[in-house]
């Protein structure tokens, strides 16, 4: 049954992929960011020791990189509850044909799971090309370490994944078990 | 909801910087403060000043330069350098007016050593009784002990004949008197090979003190750097944030409003937007502070003092008003375009 929702929660991600392209470019903007500070932590960590408290400058740039990922994930949330409100009636007919909570809320997941990915994967390569290119001219006298690249890309698309399905679970759950009759109901 | 904690998150990521950025600039104007110690002018070396950041204090690199002061003038002249004192870098200055066998600390140097009035501190092979005198981040010891560790570099601090202490042109007579170049600016730095500058503090046009030129110094390293950009990229990904789930919100709503503006509110509507955007605004704001103010006490407890994020605070919030006009105008602007009868025809 489960997968079944995730069918058709593709299904229904493929056909409205056009609504999903603010949240992937916030969520590909705050990737790109992450996958910077990392690929370059060296460079930052030589302009922040001219400054003092070099460790905790360091520190701080990795905690507002993942603010940054953080506010481009939180639009895919909203974009799932713009998503759910338009959705109100099918979840009715859903729930009136007997289909259990599970599916449907697997079913709504797909979209923002699928948006914080593509953007994620999206501004990652991107960060990774533009890191790479740069380190390759010349303009980044520290270098570009690639193992940086790599486990900044990783905790970009860790984040964002867990961030977008966690932030979204709570309006899904919410429409999925309201009455049929009610979601019938509703305009929209 | 989900739009507060997108705006609150980009609001915590400004603040974040802003408390470094305010937390440096006031470490910059102490330190400065703490070297002129009320004087008018501060001849340094031509090799120039720097700010340590292990010893936390501003640093001569070179001899002080070579001055003959005029009739009525008072000028100290200070060296400075960096010692370790118990595996510590410490900011270390020569008074002639401290006696062998004795030195005094800054109370914030106290504190980072350990150190309490009476206690015994080696600095450059003596063993000397600290005494705790202001505050500040240097020790000072008598100069025969502070030119045997750190050499002739120094600076000089020059007093004004009494009288002329608020004159604008004091730099301009005491260089012509000794032939150095003078500035008000702490951004000229001194010229390789020259005699030295002399730095105004009381001249100079403009409203900024020499103290906040200086700090000013320190936080344009921090917002200049990349974690300014970052952090200008947050805010401007929570505005688009909240512009889009406004305007999501008035697709919402269209019958609502349409019904309001054919009963004539149309200027109504307008308002409605202000007072739900300012809503919004200001719920984010005080979270977003609030998650900053934890995020820099657990991150970065050494840079973060309450009294920078105060300042990153308020800080913020002096654009907030702009940003929540400016969220709720886009909307209202697509709203008033549409005339009522289509507004009321949609779903």
């Amino acid at each position: 049954m489960l997968s079944r929702g995730l069918a058709y929660g593709w299904l229904a991600a493929r056909r409205r992929i056009g609504e999903m392209v603010l949240p992937v470019v916030t969520t590909a903007t705050g990737a790109f960011l992450v996958v910077l500070v990392f690929g370059m932590s060296d460079g930052i960590r030589a302009q922040s020791a001219s400054l003092g408290h070099a460790d905790e400058i360091g520190r701080a740039v990795v905690l507002i990189a993942v603010m940054v990922l953080l506010v481009g994930v939180v639009e895919v949330a909203v974009a799932t509850t713009r998503t759910v409100a338009h959705r109100t009636r099918e979840l009715g007919v859903l729930g009136a044909n007997g289909v259990p909570r599970a599916p449907v809320v697997a079913a709504l997941l797909v979209e923002p799971a699928v948006a914080a990915v593509l953007g994620a994967v999206v501004g990652a390569a991107l960060a990774a090309v533009v890191a790479l290119v740069l380190g390759a001219t010349g303009f980044v006298p520290t270098g570009v370490a690639v193992g940086g690249l790599v486990l900044g890309a990783g905790i970009a698309v860790v984040v964002s994944i867990v961030a977008a399905v966690a932030t979204s679970i709570l309006p899904t759950w919410i429409a999925a078990s309201r009455p049929p009759i009610r979601s019938l109901s509703a305009g929209g | 909801m989900l739009s507060v904690l997108g705006i609150a998150l980009a609001i915590a990521c400004v603040v974040v910087v802003r408390t470094i950025s305010s937390s440096f600039a006031i470490t910059g104007a102490d330190s400065v403060t703490d070297v002129l110690g009320g004087a008018q002018l501060w001849a340094v070396p031509a090799a120039g000043v720097h700010f340590d950041p292990e010893a936390q204090a501003l640093v001569a690199d070179g001899p002080a330069p070579e001055l003959a002061l005029p009739a009525g003038w008072t000028g100290t002249r200070t060296l400075s350098g960096v010692t370790t004192v118990n595996g510590n870098v410490v900011s270390l200055r020569g008074s002639d007016e401290i006696g062998s066998g004795k030195a005094l600390l800054g109370s914030a140097l106290a504190d980072r050593l350990g150190v309490k009035t009476g206690d015994p501190v080696e600095i450059g092979g003596q063993s000397l009784v600290a005494e705790i005198v202001g505050g500040g981040q240097s020790a000072t010891v008598s100069t025969e002990l502070a030119r045997s560790v750190v050499g002739e570099k120094g600076w000089w601090t020059v007093f004004a004949p009494r009288g002329q202490e608020k004159d604008r042109n004091l730099a301009q007579i005491f260089g012509t008197a000794t032939g150095l170049p003078s500035t008000s600016d702490p951004a000229v730095t001194p010229a390789a090979g020259g005699a030295g500058l002399i730095y105004d503090t009381v001249g100079g046009n403009g409203p900024l003190t020499f103290e906040q030129k200086f700090s000013a110094l320190f936080s344009g390293k921090v917002t200049s750097s990349t974690l300014g950009l970052i952090s200008t990229i947050g805010l401007v990904l929570g505005f688009v944030i909240a512009v889009s789930s406004f305007l999501a919100a008035v697709q919402e709503r269209k019958r609502e409003f349409g019904i309001m503006s054919s009963i004539g509110l149309a200027d109504e509507v307008l308002y409605f937007f202000l007072v739900e955007s300012a809503i919004v605004f200001v719920a984010a704001y005080v979270i977003g502070v609030a998650g900053a103010g934890i995020a820099v006490a657990l991150v970065i407890p050494g840079i973060a003092t309450p009294i920078a994020w105060l300042q990153a605070s308020a800080m913020v919030a002096a654009f907030l008003p702009a940003m929540a006009i400016v969220g709720a105008l886009v909307p209202v602007h697509r709203l008033l375009q549409q005339r009522p009868v289509d507004l009321l025809g949609d779903r």
